[in-house]
C-alpha cells in the first residue's frame, strides 16, 4: 500500500495549492473549522471532526444568487452569479463525508439540480482521514458509518502513526496520488480505526417515530430549548435556507443564507398563519426530519452521528437521549 | 412559450404586467406576458408560479388562468410583497419563474360530476380547473360551483360567476355571502351551511375544495356527513415557500414538500401526513 510519511504531508498539500483551494482543519480562537491552507491558526489534522462542519464549501452561509438593476418600472439587468472554484477538503472525517452525500440528495435529486450547489460539487475533491480516536460525543457507528473511512471520498487516508495510508477511490483521486508519487513509500501496516463509545440503537426508530407524532415527549424535550438555532448551524446536514434581497439605490442582489427551522418565524406565512407555532412543533419537526422524514424520502438518515449538536446545545438537548426515549415510549404505545 | 421559465431554477425570467383587474377591494388579477409577447410557461390547472418584484421580494401563487400568450395571477393583499404588487401599474416589469408543483389530477375527474367549493381567494386555484373543464365540456359530467365570500364586494371573478360560467350546459353556480343587504340576490350564510343545504349527491362525484383553513375544516365535516369519501376530495394547500424546488426545506409536511409533491393533495393523502398545515 501507499504510505505518505507525516514529514511529507506539508509538501503533499503544497503541491495542490496551485490548482485547488485547499481547505484543511484548523483551530483558531478555540473554534475548529476548515480553512484555506495557509490561513491563520493551528492545523488540526490530529483532532477529530471540526466544530464547524465543512458544508459551507458547497453551501455557503450567505451566497449571492443574482444581481439586478431596477429603474422606474423597468428591470434593466439581471446577472446570475454562479462562480465555483476547484476545492479540496483535505482531512474530512467519515461522518462529514456522509453528510455531503445527504446534501447531494437534497440539492441534486428529485427533479431539480440546484445550479449553485451543482457547480461547486462538480469541482470539489475530498480527502477523507479515518478516525483513530473518537470523542465521547461521536456516535457515527450507530448511524451506519464506518469511522475508518468513507467510500465516497476521492482519496481515503488512514493515520498509521508515522504516516498515512493513501488509497485513491476515484479517477480524480488517482490523479492527485500521481502527483505525490515521489512522496509515497510502499509498505504493509495495519489500519487502526476508532470505535465509538457512545451508542444508540437506530433499529426501527423511523417506524417508531411515525407512531409518536402526537406524544407528550415533544413537549417535554422542547421545554428547555431556547430556539437559538445552534444545533442547526452546526449540523453538517442541515440545509434549510432563506432567500432575501439587499437593495442599494437602483440596484441590489438576491442572496440565500442558512436558516433554522428552530426559529419562530421560520414557517409563518404572510397572513400570520403558522403551521408550527410553538417550539415543541419546531423541535419535533427537526428531529423527525433527521430521523424519519429524510429516510422516508431519500432512504438514509439525516443524522450522521457527528455529535456537534450534543456538544454545543446550551441547554443539553441531546439527540442520542431522544432516540433512547423514543425506544422506551414506543414500547408503551 | 416553453415548458418552464427561469434563468436558472432560482432566478426568475423578466416579464411584463400588461393588464390589472380589480376583483375586490383587496384582490387584483395581474395579466403577465414575456417582453416578446409570449406566455412565460404553460401550467397544468393548479400549478404554481413564483412572482417577484425584484427589489421587494418573491412569493408563490397559483396560476388562476392562462391564455395563448399570457398568465393570470389573482393576488390578495396580505403582506409586504402583495401590498407592493397592489400599487404597481400596467407596464411594470416583474420576475416570474415556474411552473412548480403538481396540478389537479384531471384523469381522476374525467367522466365524473364535479363539485367545486371555494371561499374568498380560494377560488383562484380552482378557477384554472373550472376553465379547463368548460373548455373540454364533454369530458366531464355536471359542474357545480359553490362559492362564498365575506360580502358582495368581496366576490372574485364576478363576470365568470354571474355571466360566463352559468351559460354553459350542465353547469350551476351557487353563490353565498357571509353578510349582505336583505335585498341582495345572493344567498346569505357561510359556505359549510350552504353546502349542507344544497346537499350534493356523492355518487360519481369528485370535490375540489379550496379556501381558508377554517372553511375547509367545516366543509369536510359536512361532506363526510353527506357521505363523501376522502378519496373523492381534492384540495390545494398554501405553505410558506422560498425555493419552489424542494431544497430550502421551508414547505415540508412530514416527508412531503408542498412545492414539489403538492400543492394539490387528496384528503386521503393528507390523512397520512402530520396535520402541520
Ligand atoms: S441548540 Fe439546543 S436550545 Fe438551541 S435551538 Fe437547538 S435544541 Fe434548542
Ligand atoms: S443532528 Fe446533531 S449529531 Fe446528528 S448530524 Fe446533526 S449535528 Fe451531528
Ligand atoms: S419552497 Fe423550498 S422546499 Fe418547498
Amino acid at each position: 500500500m501507499h504510505i505518505l510519511a507525516k514529514a511529507n504531508l506539508i509538501e503533499a498539500i503544497e503541491r495542490l495549492v496551485k490548482e485547488f483551494k485547499v481547505l484543511v482543519p484548523m483551530q483558531y480562537d478555540g473554534v475548529s473549522r476548515f480553512s484555506v491552507w495557509g490561513s491563520h491558526g493551528m492545523q488540526a489534522f490530529n483532532a477529530s471532526n471540526t466544530l464547524l462542519p465543512p458544508k459551507d464549501s458547497l453551501f455557503p452561509r450567505t451566497e449571492t444568487l443574482y444581481a439586478y438593476q431596477v429603474a422606474n418600472q423597468e428591470i434593466t439587468g439581471v446577472t446570475v452569479r454562479d462562480q465555483a472554484e476547484h476545492q479540496i477538503i483535505f482531512g474530512i472525517r467519515p461522518c462529514d463525508m456522509q453528510s455531503i452525500h445527504c446534501l447531494d440528495d437534497v440539492f441534486l435529486t428529485k427533479g431539480y439540480a440546484d445550479s449553485y450547489y451543482h457547480s461547486k460539487r462538480e469541482k470539489l475533491l475530498t480527502v477523507c482521514i479515518g478516525c483513530t480516536k473518537s470523542e465521547p460525543t461521536c456516535f457515527c457507528e450507530s448511524m451506519g458509518i464506518n469511522p475508518a473511512g468513507h467510500s465516497g471520498a476521492d482519496i481515503q487516508m488512514n493515520d498509521l502513526g508515522s504516516g498515512y495510508r493513501v488509497v485513491a477511490q476515484s479517477q480524480s483521486g488517482q490523479e492527485i496520488v500521481e502527483k505525490w508519487k515521489d512522496l509515497l513509500s510502499q509498505g504493509q501496516e495495519e489500519v487502526v480505526a476508532a470505535s465509538c463509545t457512545l451508542k444508540v440503537d437506530m433499529n426501527g426508530v423511523p417506524e417508531m417515530l411515525a407512531t409518536l407524532f402526537e406524544h407528550s415527549l415533544w413537549q417535554e424535550v422542547s421545554r428547555k430549548c431556547i430556539g437559538c438555532g445552534t444545533c442547526t448551524y452546526l449540523c453538517p446536514t442541515c440545509h434549510c435556507f432563506d432567500m432575501d434581497i439587499q437593495n442599494q439605490g437602483n440596484q441590489g442582489t438576491r442572496f440565500r443564507c442558512w436558516d433554522s427551522c428552530m426559529f419562530s418565524d421560520y414557517s409563518r406565512m404572510a397572513g400570520g398563519h403558522d403551521p408550527r407555532p410553538s417550539k415543541s412543533e419546531r423541535l419535533r419537526n427537526r428531529f423527525l426530519h433527521k430521523l424519519q422524514f429524510f429516510s422516508e424520502r431519500y432512504g438514509k438518515s439525516l443524522c450522521v452521528g457527528c455529535g456537534r449538536c450534543l456538544i454545543k446545545c446550551p441547554v443539553h438537548v441531546d439527540i442520542t437521549l431522544l432516540i433512547d426515549q423514543v425506544r422506551k415510549e414506543a414500547a408503551h404505545v | 412559450m416553453s415548458d418552464n421559465c427561469y434563468a436558472n431554477e432560482l432566478v426568475p425570467a423578466i416579464a411584463k404586467v400588461f393588464k390589472i383587474v380589480d376583483e375586490t377591494p383587496d384582490i387584483k388579477t395581474f395579466f403577465v406576458s414575456l417582453p416578446d409577447g409570449t406566455k412565460p410557461f404553460t401550467p397544468q390547472p393548479g400549478q404554481l408560479g413564483m412572482v417577484s418584484l425584484l427589489h421587494i421580494g418573491e412569493a408563490m401563487f397559483s396560476v388562476t388562468a392562462q391564455g395563448e400568450t399570457h398568465l393570470e395571477f389573482a393576488i390578495k393583499k396580505c403582506g409586504l410583497l402583495t401590498d407592493a404588487l397592489h400599487e404597481i401599474k400596467p407596464g411594470q416589469m416583474i420576475g416570474v419563474r415556474g411552473p412548480y408543483g403538481n396540478g389537479f389530477p384531471i384523469e381522476r375527474c374525467l367522466g365524473k360530476d364535479l363539485l367545486f367549493i371555494g371561499g374568498g381567494i380560494g377560488l383562484a386555484p380552482v378557477r384554472s380547473l373550472i376553465t379547463y373543464c368548460l373548455g373540454q365540456r364533454d369530458d366531464f359530467g355536471t359542474l357545480d360551483i359553490i362559492y362564498g365570500a365575506r360580502s358582495i364586494a368581496d366576490l372574485c371573478f364576478k363576470e365568470d360567476l354571474f355571466s360566463n360560467w352559468p351559460r354553459h350546459e350542465r353547469t350551476k353556480v351557487h353563490v353565498t355571502v357571509d353578510q349582505g343587504d336583505p335585498d341582495c340576490s345572493c344567498h346569505i350564510g357561510f359556505v359549510p351551511a350552504f353546502l349542507e343545504k344544497i346537499n350534493p349527491d356523492p355518487q360519481d362525484k369528485m370535490v375540489i375544495l379550496c379556501g381558508p383553513p377554517i372553511m375547509i375544516k367545516f366543509c369536510l365535516e359536512v361532506l363526510t356527513k353527506i357521505g363523501y369519501q376522502d378519496e373523492q376530495i381534492i384540495t390545494t394547500l398554501e405553505m410558506r415557500m422560498k425555493c419552489g424546488i424542494g431544497k430550502c426545506g421551508r414547505c415540508n409536511i412530514g416527508s412531503k414538500f408542498v412545492c414539489l409533491d403538492g400543492p394539490v393533495f387528496s384528503m386521503a393523502d393528507l390523512k397520512n401526513l402530520p396535520g402541520e398545515f
